[in-house]
């Protein structure tokens, strides 16, 4: 049912009521299809079998003729198998670079939203510096820093640490590399929804006797929310993904990704095509659950907005 | 499948043509991961209308492929066709000089498309999304490749320059007679190091080369290939497995058990481009090695570094026991060729002399020819004289102790991989 402002503005311009949905038609269909295409040719993989020539995986369109025993190898490797151990290594991974991407990027966000006055969008260009560099070679530049006789360890050298073994399958710097890699993506959405809180709410709060802190705790933090949320969903989902920042950072089994697993399953062996799809789609669901969280909060957001 | 050594030319796909936002943003909208991209190729596949059986060689038990009256051999005497020819190949893989010199010799545009890896490349094949003249295929893909007609029988009466080629490779083992394709390059798998990190005595003096792989002292610095058939096959030679292509599932076993050992004893790292780029920045000094990775590594030295620092050696070279593995790439006609007496042309052009010689120069992997030995590459500066004993001769072939890779039967590329998914989580 449209809202009143929807149909002022129908009304305003004489336009009929199909007008936008025609016009939006094209994209949705575009993206429904982006979608569930390659959805379910994931799946057909994953329930389907192997060509007994090439040994490759053949998608089985038929749902009445899948073949679970791919899933169910899987299944059976991540509860209780060397699967397991990489998809909890994963999750650590996942959860701790977001909590670093936090503590690093809210008080930037906050910086440039509310206390930069001039040359804000400088600041914005700075902050959308790294994507101007290749993922790759930003992350072999730090190959580089890091490595024996990098910069890094000449820096800690000056203060007397001794020189550590950065790329020699560390936790901390695969961790590291993720937050470096990922935090642009979190600070702008938390940048957006910082920038969007109304100062006069500030100003209230302050004005009823909070102190700074309270104003940010009581009112700032509740508001950014959602910009926080946002950032995590962008930032998460495709660190979940990620394979090749362990590759390049450290390249030990002790840093393996799920990432890294299904890059196995699918680019590295000819018949274990259906195990990295099925994988693939156990991956989907998890973090599917994570954007299913985001969207009924957003949901949530709306509709007290609206009372 | 194994990774090739053409794939450590290049990062490892891991962008695919997409911008690093590219990625970010339909990771995120799609809420899966890049990979799952290379799953959609190969759903695309459709089913294939394969026939014919795998007969798949070895040099004990040779095999002569099996012709097809629907895949016939082209006339002889046919006129060329006009151009372009369309070549697929992996990146990187073939000299950028040597295409106008072919196209030169003969009258033709050349169109070179590369991949990444030889699944894709097969996947795109059978699917029939790309269509080309001449592809480069492994020699332990042959037999497949034969019976699910991917490549066309030659006819080598357009091939006179295939009496270049070594004796043992013009009569392989995986294709008596050359029926279905011609060498290209050859390869060793060996141990590289660098002198100013490993003694010459830890790799040269002891009973078995591979042990170096174990030796703390070298701890940090050791590299293994992120090649699930080329490290395991390494463990089972250095377990004394006679043929790893038929190991029992305890030798793959105590293989897996032996890398999980190397997290802890040599923090180990598995890359593909340790070799040719690693070693030169330093960040190995110790490395399981493709002998054309290791004559490519002087051009990846910073130039104040010294390329001299490297070393070579093929383990089949010390002592009389210890076991080591050697192979060759091949070129080929595609079934689907639309200019196949071109591609024919093409392929004796790769297979003159100086033009396989140009191509060395700067793919780094050495073409079997009956002109070039050893102390012609070193003089004449192809390869530095302390990387000579990187250099394949053709007698490696016919040792009883080199392993050559043969297409693995499904059962134990099964049993590998399980092994291979266990060294790489830690166990």
């Amino acid at each position: 049912m449209p809202t009143n402002l929807q149909s002022a503005e129908t009304e305003a311009v004489g336009q009929a009521p199909w007008t936008w949905p025609v016009f939006a038609a094209p994209g949705l269909i575009w993206l429904v299809l982006l979608f569930l295409v390659p959805f379910y040719a994931v799946l057909a993989v994953a329930m389907g079998g192997i060509d007994p020539i090439f040994l490759k995986p053949l998608p089985e369109w038929n749902p009445l003729q899948w073949d679970f025993t791919a899933f169910g190898e899987v299944l059976a490797d991540l509860f209780g198998g060397q699967l397991g151990v990489i998809a909890m290594r994963t999750i650590v991974y996942v959860v701790v670079a977001s909590l670093f991407s936090v503590l690093v990027g809210y008080p930037v966000a906050y910086f440039v939203a509310r206390r930069v006055e001039r040359h804000k969008a400088l600041w914005l260009a700075g902050l959308l510096a790294p994507f101007w560099i290749n993922y790759l070679m930003r992350m072999l530049a730090w190959v580089n820093l890091l490595s024996p006789d990098g910069l890094i360890n000449k820096i800690i050298g000056f203060a007397g640490i001794p020189e550590q073994a950065w790329l020699e399958g560390r936790h901390l710097t695969v961790i590291l590399g993720l937050v470096y890699g990922y935090l642009p993506f979190f600070i702008l959405p938390l940048y957006a929804a910082l920038d969007r809180i109304d100062r006069q709410v500030l100003e209230a709060a302050r004005d009823l006797g909070a102190s700074p802190t309270q104003a940010f705790l009581r009112v700032t933090a509740p508001l950014s929310r959602q910009g926080v949320l946002a950032g995590l969903v962008i930032i998460m989902l495709p660190m979940f993904g990620d394979y090749y920042t362990p590759n390049l950072l450290s390249g030990s089994p002790r840093t393996r990704m799920i990432g890294n697993q299904i890059d196995q399953f699918v680019n590295q062996t000819s018949s274990q095509g259906g195990q990295g799809a099925a994988l693939t789609l156990i991956l989907m669901a998890a973090v599917g659950l994570l954007m299913l969280y985001y969207l009924f909060n957003i949901a949530r957001v709306t509709r007290e907005a609206r009372e | 499948m194994v990774f090739h050594p053409r794939e450590g030319r290049n990062p490892r796909k891991p962008t695919r043509g997409l911008t690093r936002r590219d990625f970010i943003l339909r990771s995120a909208a799609l809420g899966i991961s890049l990979p799952t991209l290379s799953a959609i190729l190969a759903a695309c596949g459709g089913d294939q209308d394969a026939a014919g059986e795998v007969l798949i060689g070895t040099p004990s038990s040779p095999v002569t492929q099996p012709l097809f009256d629907d895949n016939p051999v082209i006339a002889s005497g046919t006129a060329p066709e006009a151009g372009p020819l369309r070549v697929y190949n992996w990146s990187d893989y073939i000299n950028p000089d040597t295409i106008p010199v072919a196209e030169e010799a003969l009258g033709v545009d050349i169109e070179v498309t590369t991949y990444f890896n030889e699944e894709e490349a097969i996947q795109k094949l059978i699917s029939g999304e790309v269509s080309f003249d001449v592809w480069f295929p492994v020699a332990q893909s042959i037999p497949k490749v034969v019976a699910g007609k991917l490549i066309q029988p030659l006819n080598h009466d357009y091939l006179p320059n295939l009496v270049n080629v070594w004796p043992q490779l013009q009569n392989p083992f995986y294709d008596q007679g050359s029926l279905y394709s011609v060498p290209y390059v050859v390869y060793q798998t060996g141990i590289a190091w660098r002198t100013d990190h490993v003694d010459d005595a830890d790799v040269m003096e002891v009973a078995n080369p591979w042990d170096v792989f174990w030796n703390d002292k070298y701890r940090g610095i050791t590299g293994l290939y992120d090649d699930f058939r080329e490290t395991l096959y390494m463990v089972m030679l250095r377990n004394g497995v006679a043929d790893p292509a038929v190991a029992t599932e305890a030798e793959i076993d105590a293989a897996a058990d032996g890398l999980v050992e190397l997290i802890d004893l040599m923090d180990i790292r598995y890359t593909i481009d340790g070799v040719y780029s690693g070693m030169p920045e330093d960040r190995f000094g110790l490395h399981l090695a493709w002998s054309g990775d290791t004559v490519a590594t002087p051009f990846y030295f910073p130039e104040d570094a010294d390329p001299s620092v490297m070393r070579y050696l093929w383990p089949v070279n010390v002592g009389d026991s210890v076991k080591g593995s050697i192979a060759n790439d091949t070129i080929a006609v595609l079934k689907g060729a639309q200019k196949p007496v071109l591609a024919h042309q093409f392929l004796n052009f790769m297979l003159d002399e100086n033009n396989a010689l140009e191509n060395f120069g700067w793919v780094g992997y050495q073409p079997p020819q009956n002109g070039l030995d050893v102390d012609t590459l070193v003089a004449d500066e192809w390869v530095p004289d302390y990387l000579s004993s990187a250099i394949v001769l053709p007698e490696d072939f016919d040792n009883p102790r080199a392993v050559v890779p043969t297409q693995l039967s499904a059962a134990q590329e099964a049993l590998m991989l399980d092994a291979w998914s266990k060294a790489q989580s830690g166990g």
